[in-house]
């Protein structure tokens, strides 16, 4: 061990998932780790630093939740390896926090026990010492200190309560823990450990009615019914996708508004050539279309932050058990799933909590059907193009709902028909779940969580689609011909040269030279899409925001094939939401899925699997439909 | 591993978590199948009382202040007897 004689170094916190581990994190670090009211909202160790009340610097360790030392999934394991040291990089810590939801002792014990016989030094933090209170529990820590061996500090960490005096026990001498205690109870430790736990809860967490209604019991009798909790799910997930929709409006006209009048401003600066020409049509044109869709991506990111921290998504995991079923999965993968819809890269990555080795691989297949947030301004796009004008939202959003729902079934049925050629797993996994008590949402945390999302997304608009936005600018720029006819200095620059070669693959799926390039780019990054369009489009800013905002839709309606047909006809528009509600078009979900699933093949196949079934639906869509006569 | 022995559990009024009607309140008596280990670490152990609050595919009870929901399966691993 390489503590010095004046405090640690190396502190661990560990505890059931659930325990407010993190929030304790982020109490001593101030950090802006991710907080939710779900098992396994931390699934990797996260590292920071704190100063004890002396001003000495300790690293801190938030581990992921366990039950046991048993390891039995991938995230257990990552918690029982930093324990012991075995983690790559980090010594054997040298002080271990154990975070206990103190209402719930008699089964958080458990773990601390099994730490205390590691031999480790430990502290024992009873955190939500508050709702311990409000239950009537009635707490004695100075005689559980006694019974244990271990400092114990009560503490709230969501309230900063008892942070200090946890700073200052760090600094205690720390003996190792007497396990006699427990262990001459019984002959066998698991035996022994309940004993003394059941004598301890006896002695310092008196409840006055185990049983008594709470106001999560009769939430629940509603939200977990066989009848009102499948309408209360519909209801909450179809309200979350119309909101999305229509309180999204208003800042998208504001950022409209001012990207059009940036535009004209950076114009009326400028004399014609080149140089303006970059700027507004490939620089503002092309990243500002796609900052638009930031207030959709930052409403989506807000009502799952706030679903997770009410603690309604466990409910939901629940009730979708039997669903997920179905398919071959079980309520485990639906909140990576769900994650999904945000973002396949944190669906997959909360995949680890699945104890399955082979549910959890079909769960990281799949998940890239879950139509993620990115896909969300190609349909925004599109979605209105297939509409009369003056159709109510609520349309849209069903239209939306549909496609989501498109997405999700097709991803049900082939992790069906993939798990029953997986087979069966050695040792069977049951369906296990905590339902945490309701809680008022950690307002901070979810703030600072979308806040996040929303930096990562302008951030990625302004390095890889600008990047992108000036090369297709480029590339649609040059060679220059002499013609002032707009489409045919189009058809002679680098990226008319491109798309005559594209369409012929991509004109079966009733798509032009242009989309077909579009859809290459958008390959690195789904929402390039937009903004390729804009450009391949000469999409220019309009007198006022209201001609701006229609104006690529204008010109997407007015564009025709050469023998004058339309190009976007409903069935050529269907095909193109059917492409993108398939193809996996986003190298960093692939990259995390080769590493999740720990290996190249199962990344690489899905990428081949995905793009390939991406292709034959718009074609069969696409040929279908004409056949029909549309 | 070393459980209750037959002998201490009145036969009549042993049963599953999965026979007891919801509302009730019981006690685990024994834990036994393949998801023992399981259990025990989500904190059904020996002794504790439960309240079983929904059936179903999937049971919900309330053990220590905690709702936890398990499936059938595990369910009929534990074996349970009215509080006395």
């Amino acid at each position: 061990m390489s503590a010095t004689p004046d405090g640690p170094s190396l502190i661990a916190l560990i505890g059931n998932p659930n325990a407010g581990k993190t929030t304790l994190f982020n109490a001593l670090t101030g950090a802006n780790q991710h907080v939710g009211n779900y098992a396994g909202v931390t699934v990797a160790v996260k590292s920071g630093h704190t100063y004890t009340p002396h001003g000495r610097k300790v690293r801190v360790l938030d581990l992921p939740g366990c039950y046991s030392l048993r390891a039995n999934s991938p995230d257990e394991k990552v918690a029982l390896d930093a324990l012991h040291g075995q983690l790559p990089g980090e010594p054997v810590p040298d002080l271990i926090v154990c975070v206990v939801d103190s209402s719930n002792l008699e089964r958080h014990l458990q773990l601390v026990l099994q730490v205390i016989e590691l031999g480790l030094p430990c502290v024992l933090a009873l955190n939500m010492i508050d709702v311990a209170e409000r239950n009537g529990l009635r707490l004695d820590p100075v005689k559980l200190s006694e019974e244990l061996g271990i400092p114990v500090i009560p503490m709230q960490a969501n309230a900063k309560r008892g942070i200090v005096e946890l700073k200052q026990a760090l600094r205690l001498p720390r003996p190792i823990a007497p396990v006699t205690t427990w262990t001459h109870l019984h002959d066998d430790p698991e035996t022994g450990r309940r004993l003394f736990i059941n004598q301890l809860c006896e002695l310092v967490a008196r409840r006055p009615n185990a049983h008594q209604q709470t106001t999560s019991d009769r939430l629940d009798a509603v939200l977990l019914h066989p009848v009102y909790g499948w309408l209360a799910l519909i209801g909450i997930f179809f309200t979350v996708f119309w909101a999305i929709f229509s309180f999204a409006e208003i800042p998208m006209h504001w950022i409209e508004a001012g990207q059009g009048s940036f535009g004209k401003w950076v114009e009326s600066l400028m004399v014609e050539g080149d140089f303006r020409s970059l700027l507004v049509d490939g620089v503002i044109g092309g990243a500002g279309g796609v900052i638009v869709f930031l207030p959709q991506i930052v409403l989506l990111f807000l009502f799952i932050g706030l679903l997770e921290s009410s603690g309604y998504m466990a409910r939901a995991a629940y009730l979708m058990d039997g669903v997920m079923a179905k398919a071959g999965l079980s309520g485990k993968s639906f909140l990576p799933l769900f994650s999904s819809y945000a973002c396949a890269i944190p669906g997959v990555m909360a995949a680890r909590t699945i104890h399955s080795s082979k549910e959890r691989l079909v769960t990281i297949f799949v998940a890239p059907w879950m139509s993620c947030s990115a896909r969300l301004p190609v349909f925004f796009l599109i979605i209105p193009l297939l509409m009369h004008e003056n159709e109510g939202s609520w349309k849209q959003a069903l239209t939306l709902f549909a496609i989501y729902g498109l997405g999700t079934a097709t991803a049900f049925i082939v992790a069906r028909i993939l798990r029953g050629r997986l087979g069966e797993d050695i040792s069977p996994g049951h369906f296990l779940l905590e339902l945490p008590p309701y809680r008022t949402p950690q307002w901070g945390y979810i703030f600072r969580h979308v806040l996040d999302r929303a930096m990562s997304f302008v951030k990625k608009a302004g390095t890889i689609i600008l990047g992108l936005s000036i090369l297709l600018w480029a590339l649609s720029t040059y060679p220059k011909s002499n013609s002032s006819e707009p489409a045919e200095a189009l058809a002679h620059s680098a990226m008319g040269r491109i798309g005559a070669v594209i369409e012929p693959v991509v004109k079966p799926l009733g798509f032009d030279g242009r989309m077909g390039t579009a859809i290459l780019t958008s390959f690195a990054a789904r929402e390039v899409f937009v903004s390729s369009m804009a450009i391949l489009y000469r999409v220019e800013e309009a007198e006022n925001e209201e001609q701006t905002r229609n104006q690529l839709r204008d010109k997407l309606s007015a564009a025709t094939w050469p023998d004058g047909r339309p190009i976007f006809t409903p069935l050529s528009l269907i095909s193109l939401l059917i492409f993108f509600i398939y193809a996996l078009q986003c190298l960093p979900t692939s990259a995390v899925v080769a590493r999740e699933s720990g290996s190249w093949k199962w990344a690489l196949g899905q990428f081949l699997f995905m793009t390939g079934f991406a292709y034959a639906a718009s074609f069969l869509v696409f040929q279908a439909g004409k056949l029909i006569g549309f | 591993m070393p459980h209750a022995h037959a002998a201490d559990l009145k036969i009549d009024s042993a049963m599953t978590l999965n026979q007891v009607r919801v509302g009730c309140d019981v006690q685990i008596r024994v834990l036994s199948g393949p998801g023992c280990d399981r259990l025990r670490d989500l904190g059904f152990c020996e002794e504790l009382q439960v309240r079983k609050l929904a059936g179903g595919r999937n049971l919900i009870c309330s053990i220590c202040g905690t709702r936890m929901a398990i499936s059938r399966e595990l369910a009929e691993q534990v074996i349970v007897s009215p509080v006395q």
